[in-house]
């Protein structure tokens, strides 16, 4: 039983009612608040922890001198008999910390002392079919509402003291295979979403919001072909067709159903006003029915947040045969050669390529492997398309071939990297990206049923490279591609990562620990036990004169999904939902700071 | 994964077929119902496709459809009352048996029904081993066949004066439904020659409706679809025609349809196989079928039963 709207514990009403009385002492999120994000460490107003993304914090007082001596500060259960995946980003404004838990929940928490002040629960529909797990990847904060997609792809929008709907906007129609698991992005004063959809018959697009009423402002489909639109009055106006025109790269009338969901969402770069998003995979998956490049699938896109028009793209693995998507984070950094600055962004593909772009013109600067093997390509041309080895894309079906006959691919279409995001040392100039070492066996089947229908199908499996690991987390130097030092973990890693000025990378691991890695040598200096699989993002905030980590506990999302070899490795791990959150006491860090 | 899945997944999820090697822990919780708990509760819950004409599907409300009439016989037999567990279809038919038998799907967990309709009944597919040489739908009994499927194709007698061959569709548009397996089928046949005139439409009424208002000359779906499609619509007699067409290299020509239900539930699973023994036999699932303007074909297996009962001592 789903239970409805929001919750309000009786005993807690009071503490919510000075809370919002005193609201009006505190400023709500303001434009400013997102913009200056990454340099006000006392609050976390993005998903990313500032506009780029880098999710790298200036805080320095929890350091690799001191991070042995973080300790527990409280531990918040997301309640329910359905906990699993727990993929949410914190968000911390004003003492109060806001999460997603799976199935479309939001809460608020107290910050201070871990206790639940108010809680939201999605009405779902009945018989829902959401393409892509029961994930959710966090909330966007606006003024006083707390904004996020469900998986019946509706935006939601709550009011940040109460949890009350002030608004709701239906972006998709989940019957046709739509949701939205993605953080929503808000960019001068509008409210930017993706979609996800796994079916074929979806075409992606991005659209922009007014985040205080959940009026469309425009909206951009991300394949070729399709009109975009800017809304003025209610009314949708024509603003050219992605791509110029229809069927360049796509045969026949495939572009009508191209897929490439942008289903991860993205960031924004002020520098260049432009947000950074990514696509997913051509549909259907057979490629030999789409000859072509088929574009802007498995592409990076940089779109004008102003009216949605595509700036330029970059699109990492062209004809998709292998499941790879393009909607890995594309994130901005700079650094010096030859004495000048260079506007780069950076991505680590699900194929297994880390790409270093121009921001400023989609150019590729370099690209290097960044997984020990790749077997699908030879490498990269000097425009950074891939030189494909043919006999790896995976065969046409309806050309038999029987079974037992199998092509193995590494990366595995689970990726070189999959959606947890990597983050980005401003002190290192290091990348350090979360991966996994899998690759798949991928083989025609004879006997294939679908609702009551036979077909020639495909089956596969995932296959891990090494008997001892399937996570690594890589530093990695972008400037050179060399990779800096690594730590290998067993299972495969699915959560995001965060560096500090502190000198600190800190990650999750589905077997349950919070890691803190020395960030210039790798070596562990810190590990917690969370109790479920960490496969969320950790965060780090000021409060009080102290220093915090905050990360979310509960296993699940894609991996145990797939099963093949990799599940044997992650089946006894617990699901569950917890958020934790961190606390280097005040005496610590002094004596850290003698020390020093 | 993407995929979709790709999602998924992740993706969204991928579209490639998948399966789940591991058992999740909420088969614990799974209650299986055996025929003594059905009969005492009274009802029998069947699961069948929802908005699958002519197979399933409902009209202002009130549940139509072959499987649906079937589902009404099997419960009287029992002296149950029918309850539906109308399902959405998931990826693949391994992943319907879970959400439908085994396991329930994970939004809904633990909702099972006793039995499924329109489940294939093949050998080859009931026994199939995953990669690391499991079973994989072990936790499944698939059975009592009660319909042949193939694909079908139609075409309107005004615009065409046959189908000769398949080559005819690279100067006449065809309908189909999108993301089933005459799309996949027809974009890729004739190396892709096809699939400039392969329209794509949500259903397999509204490829129909586009021929019928002239949009496409044929349209291909499953038999079953097709008939009944043809049966329901207000044309001129001889307008649209069936047509005898091979469909090189699109795998089963012709497969068989029947139930399944929880592997530990033989004893029900042979009280079903009754019905629809009954049925066929007394000439009673044809006229299920002629209702909805399908012809019947009697499965091989019941054949060769009557035969072997027909001889002579």
């Amino acid at each position: 039983m789903i239970r409805l709207g929001t919750r309000t514990p009786f005993a807690l009403t009071t503490l919510v009612a000075s809370l919002v009385m005193a609201g009006a002492a505190q400023a709500a999120v303001t434009d400013d608040d997102i913009a200056n994000d990454q340099a006000t460490p006392d609050d976390v107003v993005t998903n990313g922890m500032g506009w780029r993304g880098q999710r790298f914090s200036p805080l320095e007082t929890l350091n690799s001198d001191n991070v042995e001596r973080l300790q527990p500060a409280w531990a918040f259960s997301l309640g329910g008999e359905k906990q699993r995946g727990q993929e949410s980003q914190p968000m911390v404004k004003d003492g109060v910390m806001y999460i997603t838990g799976s199935y479309s929940r939001v809460y608020a928490v107290d910050a201070r002392t871990g206790e639940e002040l108010w809680q939201y629960e999605a009405r779902l529909p009945q018989g829902i079919m959401p393409c892509c797990d029961v994930i959710n990847r966090g909330v966007a904060l606006y003024e006083d509402l707390v904004i996020f997609g469900t998986l019946d792809a509706r935006l939601v929008a709550l009011n940040k003291d109460t949890g009350k709907v002030v608004w709701r906007q239906k972006v998709a129609e989940y019957e046709e295979g739509y949701s939205i698991s993605a953080a929503p992005l808000i960019v001068k004063g509008k409210l930017i979403t993706g979609v996800a959809g796994g079916e074929f018959g979806v075409v992606g697009r991005i659209s922009a919001y007014d985040p205080t009423n959940g009026e469309p402002l425009w909206t951009r489909p991300t394949v070729e072909g399709h009109m975009g639109y800017v809304y003025e009055d209610g009314e949708a106006i024509e603003n050219g067709i992605t791509g110029g025109e229809a069927g360049k790269t796509w045969p026949g009338e495939m572009w009508k159903n191209g897929g490439a969901a942008p289903w991860l969402g993205g960031f924004y770069d002020p520098e260049i006003d432009k947000l950074l998003i990514g696509t997913g995979n051509p549909a259907p998956w057979n490629s030999h029915l789409r000859p072509g490049d088929n574009l802007y699938s498995s592409s990076r896109l940089a779109i004008d947040p102003d009216d949605g028009s595509i700036s330029w793209h970059f699109q990492t693995t062209p004809h998709d045969g292998w499941d790879f998507d393009g909607v890995n984070e594309l994130i901005s950094f700079d650094y010096e050669e030859g004495g000048e600055v260079v506007k780069a962004a950076a991505t680590a593909d699900r194929n297994g390529f880390f790409y270093v772009l121009d921001r400023t013109d989609g150019d590729f600067i370099r690209g290097f492997p960044f997984v020990d093997e790749i077997t699908w390509a030879s490498g990269l041309d000097d425009n950074g398309r891939p030189l494909y080895n043919d006999e790896r894309r995976p065969g046409d079906p309806r050309e038999g071939g029987g079974e037992g006959e199998s092509v193995f691919v590494a990366p595995s279409f689970l990726g070189g990297k999959n959606w947890m995001p990597m983050a980005y040392s401003q002190d290192t100039g290091y990348f350090y990206v979360p991966s996994n070492e899998w690759g798949m066996d991928i083989w025609n089947e004879e006997v294939a049923y679908k609702q009551g229908a036979a077909y020639l199908g495909a089956g596969f499996t995932i296959k891990p490279l090494n008997e001892d690991y399937v996570g690594v987390l890589r530093a990695i130097d972008p400037r050179t591609g060399e990779t800096v030092w690594r730590y290998n973990n067993y299972a495969p890693l699915w959560g995001g990562v965060m560096a500090t000025a502190g000198n600190l990378v800190f990650t999750g691991n589905p077997e349950g620990y919070l890691m803190a890695f020395d960030a210039r040598s790798g070596e562990k200096l810190y590990e917690f036990n969370t109790g479920s699989g960490i496969v969320g993002t950790p965060i780090t905030w000021e409060m009080d004169g102290e220093q915090y980590v905050s990360v979310m506990s509960g296993w699940g999302g894609a991996v145990p999904l797939w099963g093949g070899e990799i599940g044997k490795r992650v089946k006894d791990f617990n699901q569950g939902a917890m958020l934790w959150t961190f606390r280097l006491p005040g005496q610590a860090a002094s004596e850290g700071l003698v020390s020093r | 994964m993407g995929r979709t899945f790709r999602h998924v997944l992740g993706r969204c999820l991928s579209p490639l077929v998948i399966w789940l090697a591991v058992v999740g822990s909420a088969q614990a919780l799974t209650e299986v119902r055996d025929q003594e708990q059905i009969l005492a509760a009274g009802t029998l819950r069947v699961a069948v496709y929802r908005d699958f004409p002519p197979y399933s599907f409902t009209v202002e409300g009130e549940p139509r459809g072959v499987d649906v009439a079937i589902a009404r016989e099997l419960a009287a037999d029992l002296g149950v009352e029918l309850r539906l567990h109308w399902l959405a279809p998931d990826e693949t038919l391994g992943d319907d048996l879970r959400n439908a038998i085994w396991k329930g799907h994970y939004l809904r967990p633990g909702q099972i029904a006793d039995v499924m309709m329109r489940v294939p009944y093949d050998r080859d597919y009931a026994f199939r081993m995953n990669a690391l040489g499991e079973v994989e739908n072990e936790l499944v009994h698939m059975f009592a066949p009660y319909q042949v499927e193939r694909w079908q194709l139609a075409y309107d007698a005004e615009r065409l004066d046959g189908v000769a061959s398949l080559a005819l569709f690279q100067h006449h548009p065809i309908g189909v439904q999108i993301d089933q397996i005459p799309d996949f089928y027809l974009s890729s046949a004739f190396r892709g020659r096809l699939n400039a005139q392969t329209h794509r439409y949500r259903t397999p009424r509204q490829a129909f409706q586009a021929m019928h208002d002239g949009e496409v000359a044929a349209m291909m779906a499953m038999r079953a679809q097709v008939e009944w499609l043809l049966g329901e619509a207000d044309a001129p007699d001889g307008r649209y025609r069936l047509a005898d067409e091979a469909f090189p290299q699109l795998g089963k020509r012709q497969w068989q349809l029947g139930l399944a239900v929880h592997e530990v539930n033989r004893s029900l699973a042979y009280a079903l196989e009754d019905t629809i023994m009954r049925l066929i036999r007394s000439g009673e699932m044809a006229r299920l079928y002629a209702a909805y303007h399908l012809g019947y074909e009697v499965p091989a297996m019941y054949r060769s039963l009557r035969a072997a009962e027909d001889a002579p001592p």
